[in-house]
This record gives structure tokens, sequence and C-alpha cells, in this order.
């Protein structure tokens, strides 16, 4: 069984079609990317995942259940969180309740106990992405870099099974790159069983974690496999640096 | 040197003086109202404060919507005026206890606003701002019709509505009939003090809790609270109902003391606009600080632009527009020039005198040597 099966994806709008035909599965605790060059379809086909567009045709299952078009909180609370290629912070909330916000209040439990537990959680979460010093600093005042973190913690306090990155390294330095880069890796380490996909420019980066990557070339899936062979395929080097004359 | 040593001790001074928490700044608010009447036993006084309370709680309910959840209501009336007619139509036709039509009205309110809030909350863009806004105006057309005018009187207005406190009550505790008239005020009072108090503090709780957490995370980024598992549109309707619960409450109390209820009063878009310029001066989305922007546009009202009309080229027939547009150039100028509101204005002006403070020992140093020498002399 595959934690996400993606089945004959299609979207169009209008008469553009932004993904075509796509089919892809994601096993349990895989970190997966997806590359492309510009306009490829991946931002189109994450939302088409947690809910943000419906499909022209096709289906997407999670765990067997099919969630194809689904109200994006939906597709939240069945365990799919996302993070946004441009940082989309609840500017006026401190970084704390950013987090907060995300996380899930069982049914009949005591308000105050709730806050307990759960800001002792969002600390947690915040120490392990590195922004605990500034979780009473509301997050207009918080820097590009902390942001992209932060928007990682506030996908994972939803504590889903599936966690799909836009562009986490977009806008950032090197530092900064590889520091994420390593609370990625530790983060699968503490939760093995935790599906992660990476829709990423920066090859570089990707290569590093990713286990299997997917190839997307104008809405079409053209390579599926290991770093490596992406790294040889001819299609994908054809579409990313032109063809040879 | 020695000037600025000593300007940085006076306000490291200051903020230990203004250094008061804001839950004892509200209770001293408090107690000061309820002192007021027997300080002072001035039936205008007593009046005016009663009138202000109403603004200000009308206009947090206000604020919990806008300020907090950011969907835009232009016209607030509609909740209060919904109300304030409800319960007086009631009231008045079958004679019903107010204990039994204050809550229908409410209930009505709430119903109103679901109504409107279902097609509306599915949509981006101003279509709330321009339903509730014309919902109103429709609604005095409405109650000029031929059909509904026994019921709704028209430009006149429903009354007579029974009151919450009735003289009859004093009369039966052995008070004469002058001393009757003169505890209803002062029970109407504090009546009105503590409803519009409790209301304040209920909707400043709802506004700190997680749920008024989450509504400002729909106004800060919807996409983003979608992506955080969050229903949108339940909690935008939740936000609209408890909104509309205090308008609508609010409005029929105000019913029963005003005890006729009229378009101009209730329905008219100068109710609507009153409680976003009290919200917007005192400060948008803090929920305490209509109270002081009701203050403020109180006083202004009435012991500045209404005493206006006795200059004689000031007179026009039509007084209570012009007022309204003197209104929305002072609310502008606010506006530019304290963006937060007054009352944030303050806040983080304390603020940054605590923060100086902090900073400031070498001040501090200073301003207690002084102290020292101050005694000894």
């Amino acid at each position: 069984m595959h934690l996400l099966e993606v089945n004959n994806l299609t979207k169009r709008f209008g008469g553009l079609i932004a993904v075509n035909n796509v089919s892809f599965n994601i096993n349990e605790g895989e970190i997966v990317g997806i590359i492309g060059p510009n306009g490829a379809g991946k931002t189109t086909l994450f939302n088409l995942i947690s809910g943000f567009l419906k499909p022209t045709s096709g289906t997407v299952k999670f765990k067997d259940e099919n969630i194809t078009g689904l109200a994006p909180h939906k597709i939240v609370n069945k365990g799919i969180a996302r993070t946004f290629q441009v940082v989309r912070p609840f500017r006026h909330l401190p970084v704390i309740a950013n987090v907060m916000i995300s996380m899930k209040s069982p049914r009949g439990a005591r308000k105050i106990e709730w806050l307990k537990t759960h800001e002792r959680k969002a600390l947690d979460l915040l120490e392990d992405v590195g922004l605990s010093e500034l979780m009473l600093e509301p997050a207009e005042n918080v820097g590009h870099g902390d942001l992209k973190r932060l928007e990682m913690a506030r996908a994972l306090a939803t504590e889903p099974d599936l966690l799909m990155l836009d562009e986490p390294f977009g806008g950032l330095n090197p530092l900064e790159t590889d520091f994420l880069t390593k609370s990625i890796l530790r983060m699968h380490l503490d939760e093995p069983s935790r599906g992660i996909v990476i829709v990423e420019h920066k090859l570089y980066a990707l290569m590093k974690i990713a286990q299997r990557v997917v190839v997307l070339h104008q809405g079409e899936k053209i390579a599926d496999g290991k770093p490596e062979e992406i790294a040889k395929n001819k299609r994908v080097i054809e579409v990313y640096m032109g063809k040879e004359m | 040197m020695i000037t600025a040593y000593l300007k940085r001790a006076y306000s490291s001074f200051a903020a230990h003086v203004f250094d008061v928490p804001p839950r004892l700044l509200a209770f001293l608010l408090f107690v000061l109202h309820l002192v007021l009447p027997v300080a002072k036993p001035d039936p205008f006084i007593q009046l005016t404060v009663f009138d202000i309370f109403f603004l200000a709680a009308f206009a947090a309910s206000w604020d919990l919507l806008v300020g907090r959840s950011g969907q835009i209501s232009l016209g607030h009336a509609l909740f209060f005026g919904i109300g304030g007619y409800t319960t007086g139509i009631l009231s008045v036709n079958l004679g019903l206890a107010p204990w039994i039509t204050i809550p229908l009205a409410v209930l009505v309110g709430v119903s109103a606003s679901l109504l409107i809030g279902l097609p509306c909350s599915r949509v981006k863009g101003p279509y709330l701002a321009l339903v509730t806004m014309a919902l109103p105006l429709i609604l005095v057309q409405l109650f000029k019709l031929d059909l509904l005018l026994p019921i709704t009187g028209g430009e006149a207005g429903v009354g007579i509505l029974l009151p919450i406190i009735p003289s009859a009550f004093f009369r039966m505790l052995g008070f004469g009939s002058r001393d009757a008239i003169r505890a209803v005020a002062l029970a109407t009072y504090y009546f009105a003090l503590f409803l519009v108090f409790a209301a304040s503090v209920i909707l400043y709780k709802i506004a700190n809790s997680k749920t008024g957490m989450v509504f400002v995370s729909i106004l800060d980024d919807e996409l983003a609270s979608k992506a955080c598992g969050i229903n949108v549109t339940r909690y935008k309707l939740m936000a609209l109902a408890i909104s509309s619960l205090f308008a609508a409450l609010i409005g029929a109390i105000r019913g029963h003391f005003a005890t006729i209820v009229s378009p101009g009063r209730f329905l008219d878009l100068t109710v609507s606009f009153a409680p976003v310029m009290v919200a917007f001066l005192g400060g948008i989305g803090t929920i305490y600080g209509p109270l002081i922007g009701a203050y403020i546009y109180y006083t202004l009202d009435r012991f500045v632009l209404q005493k206006m009309t006795q200059i004689p080229f000031l007179a026009f027939t039509d007084w209570e527009h012009v007022r309204f547009l003197i209104f929305a150039v002072i609310v502008i100028v606010l506006v530019i020039k304290w963006p937060r509101g007054i009352a944030r204005f303050v806040t983080d002006k304390l603020h940054d005198l605590e923060e100086a403070r902090d900073l400031d020992e070498r001040g501090k140093w200073i301003w207690k040597t002084y102290k020292k020498r101050k005694k000894k002399e």
C-alpha cells in the first residue's frame, strides 16, 4: 500500500494544460523531490493534492482513501500538510501562536490543559527549527529565512503523515539552506514513517536529501527514479540544459 | 548631559507610575463608573455615561467582527435594529414581557446574521460590507409599506416599549413616586453598566481565546489558515454570529430604554457608521479601545458639534448628516496621525517607557539618589 497515490491527474486552465495525466506514488517514510523548469506545473500539482485546486480529471488517494476535490482543511485533518512557496505567516500573531493555530484541539479537552500541553509542544517544534528565541515576537517582525522555518513548523504542528514543502529553500542563503536541510533530515529520523514531498529549484540541496525524484516538464511527468539516475537521464538534461546541436 | 539624564530619569519615574496592568486599569474604570452616581448624583451625567456605554459595547461587537476576523460590516445597524425592532414589535403588539422578547430578539438577530453570512463567507471581496450596508436601508423602506405600517409604525417607529425595570417595582418597595423615578434612573444606570461591562469582558475573552486567535489568522491570511486545517467558513460565520448576538442584545435593551424604536435611531446609516468611527478612534482590533473611542466620539458629538448649531450660519436643517461629514474628516485625520488608534497609541507609549526603564539602569540610579537626597532635606 502506498501512502499517496496520484492517478492520471489533469488540470486545465481554459486552453492551458497545467498538469497533464500525471501519476506517481509516495511510500511511507520516503523523501521525494519534484523538480522541473519554471512552469512545469509543480505548484499546480501541489495545489491539486492539497485541495486548493480541484482537478479536471484523475484521482488522488491517501491511505487508500479517495481525497480528490476535498476542502483543504479536511485534507489537512486527514494528514497532509503543506507549506507555501511564498511565506504566508499570520503577521499579527506571535510566532508561537502561529504554530499553535494549526494544532488540533481534541474535543472535550479542558482549555487550560490544552494550552499547557500545546504550548510545550509548540515550543518543542520551534526549538527543532531553531526559532524558540523568537517565540513571542509578532510574525511581522521576523525575517524571511526564519519565516520559511516557521512555515515548516506550522505544517509539522498538524502532525501530518505526509509533509509537502513548496520550495523550502527559496530565498535562503547557503547557511540557512544547510540548516534547513539538516532539520529536514532530523525530522525524517524522528518520524521515519512520515512521507515528505519537496518541490524545489535548487537541485544541489534537493539531490542531497531526496531518495527519489520525479521530474515534470510542461505538465507531464518525464522521469521518476533515484537522484543518481535522474542526474544521468538524457531527457532530463535536455529539458534543463537544452538539446545538443 | 544633565538634562538628558533628568529626562530619562523622569521617563523611568513615569514608567513606574503608569506601569499598571490592564486588568487593574479595567477594574479601576469599572469602580469609577460604579461610584459616579453616588459621588455626583446628576441625572444628566448619568444619561450621558449611559449612552456612551451602549455605544462602546456596540462598537466592541463590531470590532470583534471587523478588527479581529477581518470581515467588514458597514451596516451593523442591521443587527442593532433587528434586535430593537423584534423586541419592540413583540412587546407592543403582543404585550410580552421584556425578559421573553429580548432573548427572542437576539435569536432573530443571530439567525439574520447566519442567513447573510452563509452566502457571503464563501466569496472573497466586499460582499458582506455591501449586503450589510444595503439591508438596513431596505428594511427602512419595507417598514414604510402600507402593509407593514400598523406593525412597524413607519417613520415614527414602534412604541411604547415596556421598561425593563418598572417603577411599579420600586413603588411596591415603599418608595414615593418621585423617589421611585429616581431609583429607576439609578437602577437603569447600574443595569447598563453591568451589561456593558459584562459584554465587553466576554467579547475581550473571546477575542483572546484560541477562537479569537483563529479569527486573527483568517484576517491575516485565509489561504494559510486553510492550510492549517481551519474550516474558514465555519469560523467566519462564528465571528459574525457572536458579533450580531451582542449587537442585537444591545439593540434590544437600548430599545427598551429608549421606549421608542424608530428607523432614525436604529436603522439609519449614521447608526451603522458610529461603531466604525468609535472603533477607529479607540483602536481597531483591541476590543477595549471602543470604550475610550466612545468617550471621545460622544464628547465631540454632543459638546462640540451640537453646540455649533447655535452659530447662525451653521444652522443647517440637515445638521445630522453634516455633523457626520465633519466626523469623517476628523476620523481620517486621526487615522493618519495614529493609525493604530488612541488606545494602542497610549499602550505603545507605556511599553516604550517600560523598555526605557529596563534599559536605563543608570537613570534609575540617579532618580533613586535624587529622591534620597530630597528626603534628607
